[in-house]
């Protein structure tokens, strides 16, 4: 896909794809922390504690590439520190099952997010590398959360529809804000 | 980028020549026009670099103090220092290196002001504090990042306005207020901390959750 009129200009296509990264695996962090605060000391808690070790490693090497290159973080950071445990938090209230789904629609959106990224990453191999070490991590851990029972969750249609659409939003916005 | 830099280079040779004539004639259109003189920039070559005239230049100029400024630390050893005695040292030597041209800076500051540069001056303060935190070695990838930039703005901003009616030997008076000021932001980093440590002593809401669910 070859940059249009209007699109921004490479520099900061490179940012926006840094930020947005930072704080996906920022707020994944935050999911993971809701969903542990709840989950603590039931079987799924290995899992999860293992999903979330994985998301701390990703979010050290795009904080890594942030400060290297000088990209400023979003500034809704504060918005997904609440956001991120909360989402977590709620799901994980409603049973590990929802929890699990709530993994599943977010690590889809971010699988999709990392593909669009990586396609058009060519000469940029130290970006490239993280968002695909990511997104190899990530669809590990949607097919963890499909294995733990994720389709049999209360209210699975509506439940994954609401987090993919707020994950997308999250995306968008962190991108540009 | 070869373009941008061939601009700057014409810049480059702007600056030096108008400095002399910005004490007497401002930052204006006829101090530019006397600097291409002096400095044998043509007509068009001047119109490149400098379409907004002579707040191009002031642009360039704070650019490139930033840029002396990082090139002066990355000399320094800063690991023996404490952050803010790093960040003391930074402001430090933005502003010594211009002491020469103390008067272009005051007649910058009242060009910076002008409602047609009202979207540029933040810019460049930013970028300017922006390269301070930077260049101290601060790698904050959370909030705290706006939070320093815009308090490192308030010291910075204030002891630049210190420092333009500072007649003391060596600027001494200012290198006291900046320490001041400084000291005056870490009372406030204090507040932070204090605060967390009150959310700790109250229980977890989520572990009574969790035993209201077995």
């Amino acid at each position: 896909m070859s940059r249009l009129p209007g699109d921004p200009e490479p520099g900061e296509a490179m940012r926006r794809m840094i930020r947005v990264d930072q704080a996906g695996e920022y707020g994944a962090r935050r999911i993971y922390a809701g969903q542990l605060a709840v989950l603590r000391g039931t079987p799924a808690e290995a899992k999860i504690r293992h999903m979330a070790d994985q998301e701390n490693r990703h979010l050290d090497m795009f904080e890594k590439l942030m400060v290297e290159r000088r990209v400023r973080p979003t500034l809704l950071g504060p918005l997904w520190h609440v956001a991120g445990f909360a989402l977590g938090a709620a799901t994980a209230l409603m049973g590990e099952k929802a929890a699990m789904a709530c993994t599943e629609a977010v690590e889809e959106v971010i699988d999709e997010h990392y593909g669009r990224q990586s396609a058009v990453l060519d000469g940029d191999t130290a970006l490239k590398s993280a968002v695909d070490e990511s997104r190899a991590d990530e669809i590990q851990h949607r097919d963890t959360a499909r294995a733990s029972g994720a389709h049999e969750a209360p209210g699975y249609e509506v439940l994954t529809t609401v987090v993919k659409r707020a994950s997308k939003l999250a995306i968008w916005l962190s991108e540009r804000v | 980028m070869t373009d941008m830099d061939d601009l700057d280079a014409i810049r480059a040779r702007l600056l030096p020549a108008v400095l002399p004539h910005v004490p007497f004639e401002g930052w204006t259109a006829r101090a530019v026009t006397h600097a291409a003189v002096d400095a044998g920039v043509s007509d068009d070559e001047l119109l490149r670099a400098c379409p907004n005239g002579a707040a191009d230049l002031v642009a360039f100029w704070v650019a490139q103090a930033d840029r002396d400024m990082i090139g002066t630390l990355a000399t320094r050893d800063l690991k023996k220092l404490k952050m803010r005695e790093r960040i003391a040292l930074a402001v430090r030597l933005r502003l010594e290196p211009l002491a020469a041209h103390r008067e272009a800076v005051r007649r910058a500051l009242a060009l910076q002001a002008l409602p047609a540069q009202a979207a540029r001056t933040p810019r460049q303060l930013y970028q300017t504090v922006d390269a301070i935190w930077h260049a101290v070695g601060d790698g904050s990838t959370d909030w705290s990042f706006y939070s320093k930039r815009l308090l490192l703005a308030g010291v910075y901003s204030s002891t630049l306005l210190y420092w333009l009616n500072d007649s003391s030997e060596g600027a001494a008076a200012t290198w006291a207020f900046l320490d001041r000021r400084i000291a005056d932001v870490m009372r406030l980093g204090k507040v932070g901390p204090g605060l967390k440590r009150l959310t700790d002593r109250l229980p977890d809401p989520f572990d009574l959750l969790r035993r209201a669910r077995r």
